[in-house]
């Protein structure tokens, strides 16, 4: 029941960011041929700087379909609208004004543990979805514009996706559990998400010590194999955030 | 029930920051009581409520129901268990419809009485498939009292049930929680600022002001031992000094003396015939009265 609950409150922000993911996700592939079209024009960019180099290593990887999926969708969607509601499913919760019945909630014989862990549970559940159902749709709608892309690759990078984008939903649970409105732990999540990828911009080979690498599946992409020490180190970072969460929504007074 | 107190709470304090909310409160509700909760608003009663429910942790003291401590978390979980709730703001889920709330509560309470379901939801007149968010202030009023009164519950704690409602929904409330728990084995606990319905329900009486009890007893007694003594002299009345216990407050008006007495009244009359009144006169007084004699005297 209480995940009914937990979704009745989360569902309008799921269900935007799937149907936001899921149209950027097909629009991209829809776009491939057209994009193909314009590549010759590229080598005539005249950008300098990171803008420049950031153009010419897109139109690079997008000589080969594969290339262009990871450079136009798993490099950026994850990272950037991945990111955003990953924050968003972890924000609101109990301490929330917003949240209406709060005390009716809290005088079910329910202990506060559990309260927290069904939020994270169904919270994590959403965003597996968000991970994994846009990623899916690549491989299912590549054959209508004569391409392919293999499952397992879209699998592998939603796995990455998912557990890398946890860190920051449960950094958002946290947050929720600290300050009384929803604002405050987006913006926080993003400007930390912000502040995590910032090193790649400015140093260009923080290689495994990048979040946003690990979201991407950038080692998926280059190499085939998956970031396991990054997708460890997510994982634990995750789980001892939410740790820190249960803990603190234990000790709060309503 | 095993319990003789429910309730009980042994110089319980809740601090929030420089305010101390509860401040030494000691109270013990018996079991199969219907106990009114009585003060002014801020008095510290919803912060108590909230100790008890395992909402808030007590700065200090104790605080138990059922014998169980309440803020130890799994303790507070039977507690809860065991307790039906409304709160001040009838606060539930606007998403929910009526049904849906109903199944999502009956979901956590084995002991769920769904005859007393039905009847509530005929009696109360609740449209199932309406949103919650749809309903006036009585009817999430009366859909918050259904939800408790079902949970199978051997304690109801109601804080401020009939606020924000007429007179005429306020009586049908309360009627409603008479008739149930006249056919039910329970305790009730329940905090208003609403003097005439504490005096129509309650056979036990607490009155807090800031954050302490300043009275405490069956409602029978408190009538029985609170007096006012009216004395009237001839010329200004003395201002005596009364040893007498139980004299709650002296007031000169004039040629008269009034004395608030809340332990009987022989002594007192005594101590008073020696002053040489011209006429003396006793009297009950009621509840009210008792309210803001002790708060007024507190303040």
């Amino acid at each position: 029941m209480l995940f009914y609950k937990v979704w009745l409150d989360t569902r309008w922000r799921f269900l935007i960011g799937l149907v936001l993911l899921f149209g950027s996700a097909a629009s991209i592939v829809l776009a491939y041929p057209k994009v193909m079209q314009l590549m010759p024009l590229v080598p005539s960019v005249n950008a300098g700087g990171e803008l420049g180099r950031r153009i010419r290593e897109a139109a690079e990887l997008s000589r080969s379909y594969r290339g262009y999926v990871w450079s136009q969708w798993f490099r950026q969607q994850p990272t950037q609208l991945g990111t955003l509601f990953a924050a968003l499913l972890g924000t609101g919760g109990l301490l929330s004004q917003s949240a209406g019945g709060a005390l009716f909630t809290l005088s079910l014989p329910v202990s506060r543990h559990r309260l927290l862990g069904v939020r994270a549970a169904a919270g994590l559940a959403e965003l597996f979805v968000l991970a994994f159902v846009p990623s899916l749709v690549i491989p299912m709608l590549s054959p209508a514009i004569g391409q392919s892309y293999g499952v397992g690759s879209a699998v592998a990078h939603a796995v990455c996706w998912f557990v890398a984008g946890s860190v920051f939903f449960s950094l958002a649970v946290l947050l929720s559990t600290v300050f009384s409105d929803v604002w405050r732990p987006l913006l926080l999540t993003c400007g930390v998400a912000l502040a995590l990828a910032m090193p790649d911009f400015v140093f260009r080979d923080v290689g495994l010590f990048s979040l946003s690498r690990v979201i991407s599946g950038e080692s998926y992409f280059r190499t085939g194999s998956l970031p396991w020490l990054g997708l460890l180190a997510s994982a634990a970072i995750s789980g001892a955030v939410l740790y820190a969460a249960a803990l603190n929504f234990a000790r709060k007074d309503f | 029930m095993a319990d003789a107190f429910v309730i009980e709470t042994v110089d319980l304090r809740k601090r929030y920051g420089a305010t101390e909310a509860v401040s030494g409160l000691s109270l013990h509700v018996p079991a199969g009581s219907i106990y009114g909760f009585l003060g002014k608003n801020g008095a510290g009663k919803t912060t108590t409520i909230k100790v008890l429910l395992g909402m808030a942790r007590p700065t200090s003291g104790t605080a138990r129901v059922f014998g169980l401590p309440a803020d130890v978390p799994g303790a507070s979980v039977e507690i809860r268990r065991r307790t039906g709730f409304v709160s001040e703001d009838k606060d539930l889920y606007d998403s929910m419809t009526v049904e849906e709330l109903i199944r999502f509560t009956a979901g956590f309470y084995p002991r769920w009485r769904g005859d007393l379901e039905q009847r509530y939801v005929r009696k109360f007149d609740l449209p199932p498939t309406r949103r919650v968010k749809a309903l006036s202030r009585g009817m999430r009023t009366k859909l918050a009292l259904l939800l408790a009164l079902c949970r199978g519950a051997e304690l109801l704690i109601l804080d401020e049930p009939t606020s924000g409602l007429d007179p005429a929904m306020t009586e049908e409330v309360l009627q409603a929680l008479v008739a149930h728990v006249s056919s039910e084995e329970m305790t009730v606990f329940f905090s208003s600022h609403q003097i005439a319905e504490v005096d129509q329900i309650a056979d036990h009486v607490a009155i807090i002001d800031r954050g302490r009890a300043v009275v405490a007893a069956p409602l029978e007694d408190l009538r029985e031992r609170y007096r006012r003594i009216q004395l009237v002299f001839d010329g200004s009345a003395p201002e005596p000094a009364f040893r007498s216990p139980g004299v709650e407050r002296v007031q000169r008006n004039g040629r008269v003396l009034s004395i608030v007495s809340s332990a009987g009244t022989d002594r007192i009359l005594d101590e008073a015939r020696a002053l040489g009144p011209v006429s003396v006169d006793v009297a009950p007084i009621t509840l009210k009265e008792i309210f803001l004699e002790t708060v007024a005297t507190e303040g």
